[in-house]
């Protein structure tokens, strides 16, 4: 008996002894080891980058409204609104302005998942012939990353590699403006060589996007007979590349005509879904009229609004000026103009709002504008077209090449009217004047005024009491570019100093 | 047949025999009864001195022994009561009055693996019995130990929100990242789920690093011992517990009517139309609330084997509509002596608790900002709106942001949970020798929680008119198995006592998860039960994590003269979620005690009964890391490429090979003393706590490394926690028909962030504010500071025109009327560059104290509680002030040309800017409980054939002395993140839109068989 209770005892207490070396074997996680086992692994890791740019911190609402209200074409609407976007519209910004951090560092998460795609092709036993045109698209990214970045902020870190040493990475110094030009060339003329000439989207990069790119990146730089040369390129090969102008300009706003255009080079894609901030597209939100029911996706916020003068000095023929503003909005099923915006919502503003975001967004996962099914264009034909039109004036003054160019961007935007009519026999300076003025309509809303601005130096004059928002005391010349987020400056001290002005 | 006759017979011949002796001696008959109640004690063991011959009283306290001589003594003794001897003589009738033992010191307390002596401990230790913890009816047993222990905190993760998670936190924040929730052991089985309070024997909260080190690397939070009750030898007992309570909020604001908010918003925005309706959304959103428990149990056992089974229902109907809480729970506790040497014994429970909620606390987790909260929607949405508008859908606010009427949003959404616990733990003990016992027990867990979630389509905010209605439904199902090996060893050197104990100890647990969602359903109708009726999917998600955890642990307690005690002990713990080369932690602990009452010197004071002198020194660990933290891994990302969301991955963290678990050092010094026979016994103790190896976001790892946990997680952080705590019971009168007791208990604890970084005053900001308030910060971590300081603008009072007052500025825009702040930077305006610390929310001291009254069958409780000191941050007044919403009758004062002696701006369109003028005195004394109970004199019990009946009603929360002007200074809001993960270190004293609390008033009916 004592026996058979010893055993029992035994048996009981033995059940779990088993010894466990503590490894842990995660399932359904991912780990770098392994990962890269074919060229669609380098796709995977490259779509990242892609969601990078889909979240609110990127183009869902932060960098994109930050360089929006940086623009003189876009003011702030409802006062209400958090003051750290006030802080861009007015060039108060504080060194620790709250918006810049997230897009900083949004934006270097899309060039980690740059550099670990590829790093990571390097794994993947294929030939460059088949790995190449996938991880071209990495470096395409990486360039449009940096780029953003160096307009932003001048002088940067550098990472070209994944971080396996944080010591030696945590202490780097700044890169050069130049410098950092000189890699996102390199960049755009690998992914130029490698990418094919189409892809089965504008929302994926093709040679085009490399193409157009090198193309902004040298008109930026002011490197005007090789900007000119880009663009050229990109216009010879209009068929090769499958590009041409959207015959109807509200197509390239309404989310239901977008993916068929031809106009597109590189768009930023959402799809109506979301997980949490990332997919996520604010912008019919931001810029949609407070308690407005026009469009049934429940109002927008009245953020970011343009100026009365922007409105006003539009001229009404022009096309364009229909499709980019809502000068009414339907309240209480009623039609009403701009001007009884704010009888319906104190937060509302009484002037026209931009339509661009908020007339066609597709079906939207989320209410009150959160979210749509738009493609934003990163490039589009026609800048291609304008960019030629402005490099080549730079290097043959009132080239008639040059007028030709702007002349189908204008051809395009009277939709079969007479206006805007053809420009001929301009002066260098006047044409200079005219293709700034074509690029603030023709883009207008499209996040490209404040660039052109910082790129051009006429900040002290559109930002004067003239300008189109009056007077913005706040801004100087320092305000071509923001601060480095100072919490960043504190982890790595080797980066100071901070951008002068902040 | 005749093989029956042949053994009743011989049962015959034996009682023949057995009488015939009986006759022979003097029988004693006689009754045992409580001396303060008077009423019958059943199961008091009798036994002559120095014999093996006993017996014990009946249920009404009646017992027959029989004597050999008249100078037998018959010793009664019943646990609780003092042991009383009587000389038999010539008596034959002997009736005894035995009172309870107040002193308590010989009570044995439950310490890990084992149970000591109350006045053996050297740790810090805090019992608390089933007395108090059904002094008044509560959903959760760590509810009940609010007020009762020094040193314990415990609050409401939602106010009163039935079946809200109850968070209990002792001695401190320890940790910032990591849970500071202590670890809760229920009959041995750790990291058990708390039974229900009826069936809860005792509960010992461990404290200080000598009692909780045992626990090693889970131990640095506090343990919570629970031991639910055993059956006891004799007569099977039923036992019948009944209560039934109503409830009301305890406050309501009071808000501007249709009329007043409508001339308020047209001061604002002159053009602003009156709605047609005038509407209290509190009054059509707040009920009375009902709660109602019935438990049944039965216990009872022979020599060899006792057994309790009990089965309890409860069910609430919060004060809020459509919010609801129901719950069975069973429970059986076997134990068998199978032989001298073996006993083996199970426990089991299970449960299923069914919540239905409405969202309240703006967590975000149902609306994007957490629209869709239905307390805060209570005071944002205007009165001047019914529930439907002219076309007959949901009525969306007229001013501020679009959110959906609270009474829809409560009456139309659906939120369910569905928690299924079950537990059980055999365990076997052996004693190989006399002094050498071996215990094994072996116990398996398992929970499984569903949670359904549906937004109809006519919901605008939450589910978005053209979304056509949102479901989500999600899954957790965790299961934990357990076992531990330990053997104990006593024996005696000399004058000294020596336990020692070593043991193993293995754990696993799992925990797998999914979730699944559409949008776009056809029908209302279908709740979340028909995922394949929406048009849309949602990204599913999966996932499994497991973790184990296998020990070795060893204490060794010497007691020598029962004058000079020490304990120490050991714990080794290998973790599979620590770092590769971390694997393996060691804790070890030390403690001394000293009964100085026990020496020559002070034997003879008569007045001192007891004084004992504790120190210890320990490390204790918070696990801290969750499964897979410390290795480099690639994270799933939302992205679309021409339209579809494709597969796509970004780099989410490196390998830190190094990572481990904080450690908590701490010190702990107290003194035990008792007076008068122990009717005065005080408990001080002060303790100091290091917590190192913080795992904190290094917030210094730059962000340009492009992780997407932008910070990698370090070992880095520091923080510190010093405390003194105060027990003191007395028993102020005992007389027959009357006695009084007062317990008394008041902790305080000065928390401080040592480290955060090893970057120089990097400061971590914190936003706790609903996500529509659109604010960055509202709270701060800085080095040297409270873990939480309230972050903001240094409010000056409202600006009267003029020349702005010295240091002062206003916010770009401002006018006369608005509000000033100092200008700290000193531009002349104000920025962000203005904002400081403007707040502490850690109290002075909180304290509890509960007077227990008995005269004759009648019994009161009056219980207090409360805290001094300590800010709370109105988040509601921010909402109320800002312009874009209802607000309370303040406003109506506000600042006007014509009415310039007033503390509050004009009515304006603001920033919701957090400054100092929202931050109060969060103080407060509440009346916790107060309850009179009746116990039915014992002859009429008798006649009804039962034990015992009382009757009892009581009150909770009848009323609050708080100088706040929130609704509740007990505020339990935790921003976005909710109370259960680390958001709960570091947002302390916020308020808004919790769930309300419940001022109550409940009858309950106890009766025993």
């Amino acid at each position: 008996m004592k026996t058979t209770y010893k055993l029992l005892l035994f048996a009981i207490g033995l059940t779990m002894v088993a010894c466990s070396d503590l490894e842990e074997q995660p399932v359904g996680l991912l780990a770098p080891e392994g990962f890269f086992q074919s060229t669609k692994d380098i796709q995977t890791a490259v779509n990242g980058t892609f969601g990078h740019m889909q979240h609110e911190d990127f183009w869902g609402r932060k960098m994109s409204l930050t360089i929006m209200l940086r623009s003189d074409m876009v003011d702030i609407g409802d006062p209400t609104t958090s003051a750290r976007r006030i802080q861009h519209n007015d060039f108060e910004v504080p060194g620790d302005n709250g918006m810049i951090p997230d897009f900083w560092r949004r934006t270097y998460q899309m060039i980690a998942a740059a550099n670990q795609a590829i790093e990571g092709a390097a794994l993947v036993d294929a030939p460059d012939s088949q790995k190449n045109p996938i991880v071209a698209q990495a470096y395409f990214v990486r360039a449009f990353a940096y780029f953003h970045l160096v307009r932003q902020f001048g002088d940067i870190p550098y990472l070209d590699g994944t971080v396996t040493d944080a010591a030696a990475a945590g202490s780097i110094s700044k890169t050069s403006a130049a410098d950092v030009y000189t890699n996102i060339i390199a960049d755009l003329e690998f992914a130029k060589q490698w990418l094919p000439n189409k892809q089965s989207s504008r929302t994926i990069p093709a040679k085009s996007a490399a193409h157009s790119y090198l193309a902004l990146v040298y008109l930026t730089n002011g490197e005007f007979q090789k900007a000119y040369n880009e663009a050229k390129g990109v216009i010879d090969n209009e068929s090769t590349y499958g590009l041409g102008l959207e015959q109807d300009f509200q197509n390239l706003f309404n989310a239901n005509t977008i993916d068929a255009s031809v106009e597109p080079i590189f768009s930023i894609d959402f799809n109506g879904f979301r997980d949490g901030d990332s997919g996520q597209d604010y912008q019919p939100a931001l810029t949609g009229i407070r308690s407005d029911e026009q469009y049934g996706i429940g109002g927008g916020w009245s953020v970011a609004v343009p100026s009365l003068n922007v409105f006003n000095t539009w001229d009404d023929r022009d096309y364009r000026k229909a499709v980019s503003f809502d000068a009414t909005g339907v309240f209480e099923g009623n039609v009403e103009p701009f001007t009884n915006y704010r009888n319906f919502n104190s937060r509302a503003v009484n002037r026209p709002h931009i339509a661009k975001y908020t007339r066609f967004t597709g079906t939207t996962a989320n209410n009150n504008g959160r979210g749509s099914q738009h493609n934003y264009s990163m490039m589009r034909y026609a800048e291609v077209l304008l960019i030629a039109a402005e490099a080549l004036n730079e290097v043959q003054g009132g080239s008639a090449e040059a007028l030709s160019y702007i002349n189908r961007v204008r051809g395009r935007a009277r939709n079969g009217s007479a206006f805007p009519a053809n420009l001929s026999g301009l002066s260098q300076n006047d044409l200079r004047t005219a293709v700034l003025e074509e690029r603030r309509l023709e883009l207008a809303f499209e996040f490209k005024r404040w660039y052109d601005i910082a790129r051009r130096r006429i900040g002290n004059q559109v930002f004067s009491a003239t300008g189109l928002e009056g007077a913005k005391p706040g801004f100087d010349d320092n305000d071509y570019l923001m601060p480095l987020p100072p919490d960043e400056l504190a982890r790595n001290p080797n980066l100071l100093p901070q951008n002068p002005g902040y | 047949m005749l093989k029956k006759n042949a053994i009743k017979n011989l049962i015959l011949s034996f009682f023949l025999i057995a009488s015939a002796s009986v006759f022979a001696q003097q029988k004693v008959t006689g009754k045992v009864t409580d001396g303060s109640s008077g009423g019958g004690i059943p199961q008091v063991n009798i036994q002559i001195k120095g014999s093996s011959v006993g017996t014990a009283t009946d249920f009404d306290g009646n017992y027959t022994i029989t004597t050999k001589s008249a100078s037998d003594v018959l010793v009664f003794s019943y646990l609780g009561f003092k042991t009383k001897e009587i000389t038999v003589g010539n008596k034959s009738v002997i009736n005894v009055k035995l009172m309870e033992d107040a002193s308590s010191l010989d009570e044995v307390v439950v310490v890990g693996y084992g149970s000591r002596k109350k006045s053996d401990v050297t740790g810090a230790v805090s019992s608390v019995k089933s007395e108090e913890l059904n002094a008044f009816p509560v959903l959760d047993a760590a509810q009940a130990l609010q007020g009762r222990a020094a040193g314990v905190v415990v609050q409401s993760n939602n106010g009163g929100q039935p079946g809200a998670p109850i968070n209990i936190q002792i001695r401190g924040n320890t940790s910032i990242g990591a849970t500071s929730s202590p670890l809760i052991v229920v009959d041995g089985f750790v990291g058990a789920t708390f039974p229900q309070p009826n069936d809860i024997a005792s509960m010992e909260i461990l404290k200080d690093a000598s009692a909780t080190a045992i626990y090693g690397s889970r131990g640095s939070n506090g343990v919570v011992l629970v031991t639910t009750k055993k059956g006891r030898k004799g007569k099977i007992t039923m036992e019948f517990n009944t209560n039934y309570s109503i409830q009301n909020t305890i406050n309501e604001l009071d808000l501007l009517d249709a009329n007043q908010f409508a001339t308020y918003q047209q001061t604002i925005n002159p053009s602003y139309a009156q709605g047609p309706a005038n509407t209290d959304w509190q009054d059509l959103l707040y009920r009375t609330g009902t709660t109602e428990n019935h438990q049944f149990s039965f216990s009872g056992g022979t020599d060899k084997l006792n057994f309790y089974a009990s089965t309890n229902y409860f069910k609430q109907d919060g004060v809020l509509i459509n919010s609801a809480f129901e719950r069975f729970t069973f429970l059986a506790n076997v134990d068998a002596q199978v032989s001298d040497k073996l006993k083996l014994g199970m426990n089991l429970f299970g449960s299923r608790g069914a919540e239905d909620g409405v969202p309240t606390q703006s967590t975000g987790a149902t609306a994007n900002g957490g629209g869709d909260d239905v307390v805060s929607g209570s005071f944002r949405f205007s009165p001047d709106l019914g529930i439907l508008d002219a076309n007959g859908l949901n009525t969306i606010n007229s001013v501020g942001d679009d959110i959906d009427n609270p009474f829809a949003v409560a009456t139309e959404g659906v939120n369910e949970t569905k928690r299924d616990d079950f537990r059980a733990n055999l365990y076997a003990n052996y004693d190989i020798l006399e002094n050498l016992t071996f215990k094994t027990t072996f116990g398996f867990s398992s929970i499984n929680e569903t949670e359904g979630l549906f937004r109809p389509s006519s919901l605008i905010t939450t589910a978005g008119g053209n979304v056509g209605g949102r479901a989500l439904i999600g899954n957790l199902r965790r299961s934990n198995i357990i076992s531990e090996n330990y053997l104990t060893y006593t024996t005696e050197i000399s004058k000294g006592k020596l336990t020692l104990l070593a043991g193993y100890s293995y754990q696993k647990d799992v925990a797998e998860r999914f979730s699944a969602g559409a949008q776009g359903f056809s029908s209302n109708s279908f709740s979340y039960r028909n995922l394949a009726g929406g048009a849309v999917q949602l990204i599913p998600t999966s996932s499994l994590v497991e973790s184990e955890i296998q020990s070795q642990f060893g204490r060794l307690n010497y007691d020598f003269d029962d004058k000079y005690l020490f304990t120490a002990t050991i714990r080794r713990d290998g973790a599979s979620n620590f770092a590769a080369n971390e694997k393996i932690a060691i804790f070890p602990s030390f403690a001394f005690g000293w009964k100085a009452s026990n020496e020559k010197f002070l034997e003879n004071i008569e007045s001192i009964s007891n004084l004992k002198f504790r120190a210890s020194y320990g490390a204790t660990g918070n696990q801290g890391i969750s499964p897979f933290q410390s290795l480099a891994s690639f994270q799933n990302i939302y992205a679309v490429a021409n339209g579809n969301t494709v597969g796509a991955v970004t780099p989410l963290q490196s390998a830190n090979p190094n990572l481990k678990w904080e450690t908590s050092f701490q010190t702990n010094i107290g003194v035990d003393l008792g007076l008068f026979n122990s009717a005065v016994s005080l408990s001080l103790d002060y303790y100091n706590i290091d917590t190192e190896d913080l795992i904190l976001s290094d917030s210094g790892q730059p962000q340009y490394f492009g992780f997407l946990r932008a910070a990698s997680l370090r070992n880095i952080g520091e923080v510190n926690n010093e405390g003194f705590e105060v027990n003191l019971n007395t028993r102020n009168i005992s007389k027959e028909n009357f006695s009084w007791t007062t317990d008394f208990n008041l902790s305080l604890n000065r928390n401080k962030v040592v480290k955060l970084s090893d970057t120089e005053n990097l400061d971590i900001f914190l936003d706790a504010s609903p996500g529509y308030f659109n604010i960055d910060r509202t709270h701060i971590l800085r080095e040297g500071e409270v873990l939480g300081a309230f972050w903001g603008l240094d409010y000056q009072g409202v600006y009267q025109g003029g020349a702005l007052p010295a240091g002062t500025a206003l916010l770009p825009g401002g006018e006369a009327g608005d509000q000033l702040f100092s200008d700290v930077d000193g531009s002349g305006d104000i920025s962000p560059a203005d904002q400081q610390i403007i707040g502490d929310p850690t109290p002075d001291f909180t304290f509890g104290i509960t007077n227990n009254f008995r005269y004759k069958n009648f019994d009161l409780n009056i219980f207090f509680q409360g805290a001094q000191g300590g800010d709370i941050m109105n988040l509601t007044a921010v909402q109320l002030f800002n312009g874009d919403s209802n607000a309370t009758t303040e406003i109506l004062n506000s600042w006007t040309p014509t009415n310039t002696d007033t503390n509050i701006p004009r009515a304006k369109l603001r920033g919701k800017e957090i400054s100092s003028r929202f931050v109060e005195d969060g103080s407060y004394i509440r009346l916790k409980n107060i309850a009179l109970g009746y116990t039915l004199p014992s002859d009429i019990v008798s006649k009804l054939k039962m034990q015992n009946v009382r009757l009892a009603v009581s009150a909770q929360n009848l009323f609050t002395i708080t100088n706040y002007s929130g609704l509740d200074p007990e505020v339990s809001y935790f921003g976005a993140g909710g109370g259960n993960n680390s958001a709960a270190n570091t947002t302390n004293g916020f308020d808004f839109g919790n769930y309300p609390a419940l001022r109550a008033i409940n009858v309950s009916v106890n009766i025993k068989f």
